[in-house]
């Protein structure tokens, strides 16, 4: 009797799966096709057959810390070949934008992001967060915060919205973000950890932070180059729009970087010419963004079969936003709209503090989740 | 018994498909006094289990209970036997249909004594169907050793035709007649039982399983000739590729069977087929190592289940929960890697193996190509029966895969139900 387990189910956890694109999980009947035909499952314990049962049988604990459906890319080759079409694929998919939720606090927003209804809401909170921040601080503190009738004919934005008001909140919300995450991270990694120990996934006892750090060095370049995706055989040319929209984020990370200092070290302020490599930077980092994100979306609507979720269109929609918005301000302000642009700078603004402030809550997450999962993967020896 | 066997019951029954199930209802209405058409598209009677081996689970080969069924089928007067036709047309209503045949020719009549002469001198080959192409006969040819009727016939796209004639030259009993033609006939029946069976499906269509790329890869049926006295190797069992006997064989169950992506259902008789060709293997190559990689294992009954043990106590099968989904062919030896993921320890195999038998389901023929009558016909190709209609009744594996077993007993039932038909008429 002592070596009995007993399987507590959460019925809860399993419906929630079919909600976020799993619902076909329950065909399954484990012929384990999907962990063979998986091109980078490793060959101890692959996945994600075993990921399918525990689905089945609602063992969250076993799933959410399961650092493989963080190795999964997606890319739809087990669901391909699955003979009872029970989308393994998707089902990753679903159990991994449940452990997004899992990981975040307050659980309240985390659904709110995660509801279609609630996405008013979510676009009206840094809206008003300006506006109402804006009026405030113009009320008491010189000089004009939010400015709704710049004066001269130079447009700038930094005139509309002053860079201090943007960047309080902006840096608030990083903020917010951050400690999100880092709360997050502790308890994944821990999970993480202990579900490799006791499905023998791992060869490393303790979770030590140098070697991990190291591990984590070591497998960026696997990410930039995209490797893995590489390997997939079904999906393989969605590697380009993924590039094109992850070096689109990186180059504005960069060129926002460069803004930053040069604004509060040395004082300029934007907008800087066209002849500036900065700028060429942004331009194509921004032209990157909406071409890689158009192609993910044509590239669902050519799949009907692949599930698309509401987290998945979300999150193609954000970037496709933030890109769109951002050229048309940069052309409308080329242009002298001074009304559009500056009304434009401002969407774009709400889309800019939507992908900081809720970046822990959307699918996104797995900018942070994947690359901590194949650094884990790395350092605890797991090949895959 | 006190039939009397001189006058026919009122009412006669058309049987189209002369495999087991066909057989069975044939003989049963035939021999309770009622007249029996029995039209077989291919040259012989027996269908797929004139192909097979031995029976599972008792290991008896299955010529022996087709002797009987031939034998009273000649014995039977009221049993009128057409090989090599074709229903074409079915008009009317229960008690009542009318029905076209086409007679395909044969080429060789009645007079054959099937001494075999023409085959000697014969110069043209074909590819054997019986022998699911493993080996080749002449253009004109005796389908099998058993085969009933017991003629010789001619494979009009092998054969040279007229300008040859060296059979015709050779042939004492003036047997051959290269001349003759296709016939249709018109008959009148009261019911009809479609006995129209099943395919083993193509292995090609499976992409990942490399039938028809590696050599060392067959199918079950491919086994089941292989094994037998009189197929393409005289019993032996071995590799295509060099014609040595395997020292390690893999069974693939599933291969195509219960798959959205090729037939949804599961086929039934392939895992006591696996079991069974594992004696097979065992008995001439008692050194081999057999793997059978499985989803679930179906031994359903007593028998079966029984069966099952006892291949399981053998050291010497080793059984593999969990679906080869891919095959690598070793380019130097020819040897075949089967990959699959134990889904009871969690680790992936990869087992290499000098043959690999795929456990390839059962296509109903109706899939393949469509009859020439109203009835109601599953997605899949199943006939199902409509018994408020009545008058058209479907038996065997035309219906649902099944073993030999159940579809004589099915046979022997429907017989019944298509002389109910006569009666109420």
């Amino acid at each position: 009797m002592a070596n009995q387990k007993m399987i507590e189910p959460d019925l809860d956890f399993i419906k929630e799966i079919g909600v976020l694109g799993g619902s076909d999980l329950k065909k399954c009947y484990q012929c384990a096709t999907c962990s063979v035909a998986c091109p980078i499952s490793p060959d101890n314990r692959p996945f994600p057959r075993k990921e399918m049962i525990a689905a089945s049988w609602g063992l969250k604990d076993r799933l959410v810390g399961d650092v493989d459906i963080w190795l999964c890319h997606n890319c739809g080759d087990c669901s391909v070949r699955c003979p009872r079409l029970a989308k393994p694929g998707d089902v990753l998919a679903a159990i991994r934008s449940y452990a997004i939720t899992e990981y975040a606090t307050p659980k309240s927003l985390a659904k709110m992001v995660n509801d279609p209804k609630k996405l008013p809401v979510l676009l009206a909170i840094p809206a008003v967060i300006f506006l109402v921040l804006g009026f405030i601080l113009n009320m008491f503190v010189e000089p004009n915060w939010l400015n709704f009738s710049p004066e001269g004919d130079h447009i700038a934005h930094h005139l509309f919205f002053s860079t201090w008001l943007v960047d309080i909140i902006f840096i608030s919300a990083t903020i917010f973000a951050v400690t999100v995450f880092a709360l997050g991270i502790k308890r994944f990694m821990a999970d993480m950890h202990q579900n490799a120990l006791a499905e023998g996934k791992t060869d490393k006892e303790k979770l030590e932070i140098k070697g991990f750090l190291q591990a984590l060095w070591r497998v960026i370049p696997t990410i930039l180059r995209h490797d893995k995706f590489v390997e997939c055989t079904e999906n393989n040319e969605r590697s380009t729009a993924h590039m094109m929209v992850l070096y689109g984020f990186i180059g504005l990370f960069i060129v926002t970087g460069i803004f930053f200092v040069v604004l509060y070290v040395f004082g300029i302020h934007g907008p800087y010419s066209q002849l500036n490599p900065v700028k060429w930077l942004a331009n194509v980092s921004g032209v990157a963004l909406v071409i890689g994100s158009g192609l993910m979306i044509k590239k669902r609507l050519d799949k009907p079969e692949q599930v698309s979720t509401y987290k998945d269109w979300a999150l193609i929609g954000l970037a496709m936003a933030l890109g769109v918005s951002g050229l048309l301000t940069e052309m409308t302000r080329l242009a002298g709209a001074a009304g559009l642009t500056y009304f434009l700078y401002f969407i774009h603004l709400i889309f800019v503090f939507c992908l900081i402030a809720y970046l822990p809550y959307t699918k996104l997450a797995h900018l942070v989740y994947r690359t901590l999962a194949m650094a884990y993967a790395e350092y605890g020896g797991r090949k895959f | 018994m006190t039939e009397n066997k001189e006058s026919s019951a009122s009412g006669s029954i058309l049987v189209v498909g002369g495999g087991i199930s066909g057989l069975t209802t044939a003989l049963e209405a035939a021999e309770v006094g009622y007249e029996v058409f029995l039209v077989e598209k291919n040259p012989y009677l027996g269908g797929r289990v004139a192909q097979l081996n031995q029976y599972f689970p008792k290991l008896c080969p299955p010529t022996c209970g087709l002797e009987i069924n031939f034998r009273r089928i000649k014995e039977n007067p009221r049993i009128h036997t057409f090989t090599m036709a074709e229903v074409d047309k079915v008009e009317g209503s229960p008690g009542s249909y009318s029905v076209r045949i086409t007679l395909n020719p044969r080429f060789v009549n009645d007079n054959c004594t099937a001494c075999g002469k023409c085959t000697d001198v014969c110069p043209a080959e074909r590819s054997n169907d019986f022998n699911l192409g493993m080996d080749m006969t002449k253009a004109i040819y005796l389908p099998f050793k058993m085969a009933f009727p017991h003629k010789f016939v001619i494979d009009s796209v092998a054969c040279q035709g007229e300008d040859c004639g060296k059979c015709i030259d050779v042939c004492e009993y003036d047997a051959i007649d290269l001349k003759m033609k296709e016939k249709t006939i018109d008959i009148n029946v009261g019911s009809i039982v479609w006995a129209t069976g099943w395919s083993p499906y193509d292995a090609t269509k499976i992409d990942n399983l490399g039938f028809g790329q590696y050599s060392n890869i067959i199918t079950n049926m491919m086994m089941e000739r292989m094994a037998a006295k009189d197929g393409p190797t005289a019993g032996k069992i071995e590799r295509p590729s060099d014609k040595q006997g395997p020292a390690s064989v893999a069974f693939v169950q599933c291969a195509g069977s219960r798959d959205e992506n090729h037939l949804p259902y599961c086929s039934y008789i392939c895992c006591m087929a696996s079991l069974k060709q594992t004696t097979y293997i065992r008995e001439r190559l008692p050194e081999a190592e057999i793997y059978i990689f499985y989803i679930d294992l179906r031994a359903p009954g007593q028998r079966y289940e029984k069966f099952y043990s006892k291949i399981k106590e053998d050291e010497n099968v080793h059984f593999i929960k969990g679906k080869v989904a891919e095959v690598i062919e070793n380019p130097d030896n020819n040897n075949i890697t089967v990959v699959a993921e134990n889904a009871v320890t969690g680790q992936k195999i990869k087992q290499e193996v000098e043959m690999v038998v795929l456990a390839t389901g059962m296509q109903p023929n109706v899939a393949l190509s469509k009859l020439p009558a109203d009835l109601k016909v599953t997605e899949d190709g199943f006939l199902v029966n409509d018994y408020e209609k009545g008058g058209m009744f479907a038996i065997g594996c035309a219906t649902k895969p099944m073993d030999v077993v159940s579809s004589n007993q099915n046979a022997t039932g429907m017989a019944l139900k298509a002389i109910k038909t006569l009666v109420n008429r």
